[in-house]
């Protein structure tokens, strides 16, 4: 699954420990979340997408194979 | 979103790895004191306390919290206990295999209850460590 996290986080002017602390789980966490490494569940992707004020299928996209 | 209190495994505290990482060396200890006692301790058993101890502590390092426990943790955490009994079975069908090509039957003395904890709990631990290592490596 593919994300903008990265994106969004440069456009609120966001570190990964301050969206980490917003969404309270761990910098890896957020780290493994944009690189591909980890598929958050809903709960977190809800909140991550809460965080940036969009929609959650702005920041979440399934990718061939998903 | 509420979880089922009867399914909840409560983790052990950071402070409990200690007493994990005092049980590696405390059964070498204790079987060679057993020795010099001159107990007459069975080399066999002397290995059995030795699993077992080990058993226990990679199984309280299994248990104990991480510094930061979210959910990807939590996710590792239940992958490396799949991993682990999926490695188990394996390597105790690779040890019967091996067995019955040897020695023309597939059970053996070494197949004890103590090994077979202890290689759970390692195996279990390993593949923690494994996943962690690799979601700490930066991208």
């Amino acid at each position: 699954m593919k994300n903008t996290i990265k994106v969004e986080r440069a456009r609120h002017n966001l570190t990964q420990q301050d969206l980490a602390e917003k969404v309270q789980v761990s910098r890896q966490t957020i780290n493994s979340i944009e690189a591909g490494k980890y598929v958050p569940s809903t709960v977190l992707a809800l909140k991550i997408a809460k965080v940036f004020e969009i929609a959650l299928e702005e920041i979440f996209e399934l990718e061939e194979g998903d | 979103m509420e979880n089922d209190s009867i399914l909840k495994v409560p983790l052990l505290a950071r402070g409990w790895r200690f007493v994990a990482i005092a049980l590696f060396p405390l059964p070498a200890i204790l079987v060679i004191g057993l020795a010099f006692a001159r107990t007459g301790i069975d080399p066999n058993e002397a290995a059995q306390v030795i699993y077992g101890f080990w058993a226990i502590a990679f199984g309280i390092l299994n248990l104990t919290k991480e510094k930061e426990e979210d959910e990807m943790i939590q996710r590792f955490r239940l992958q490396a206990f799949q991993t682990g009994f999926y490695w188990l079975i394996w390597g105790l069908a690779a040890l019967m295999l091996i067995n019955y090509v040897r020695y023309d039957r597939l059970t053996s003395e070494i197949f004890t209850a103590y090994l077979v904890l202890f290689l759970l709990n390692l195996y279990i631990y390993a593949a923690f460590q494994l996943q962690l290592y690799k979601s700490r490596k930066e991208n």
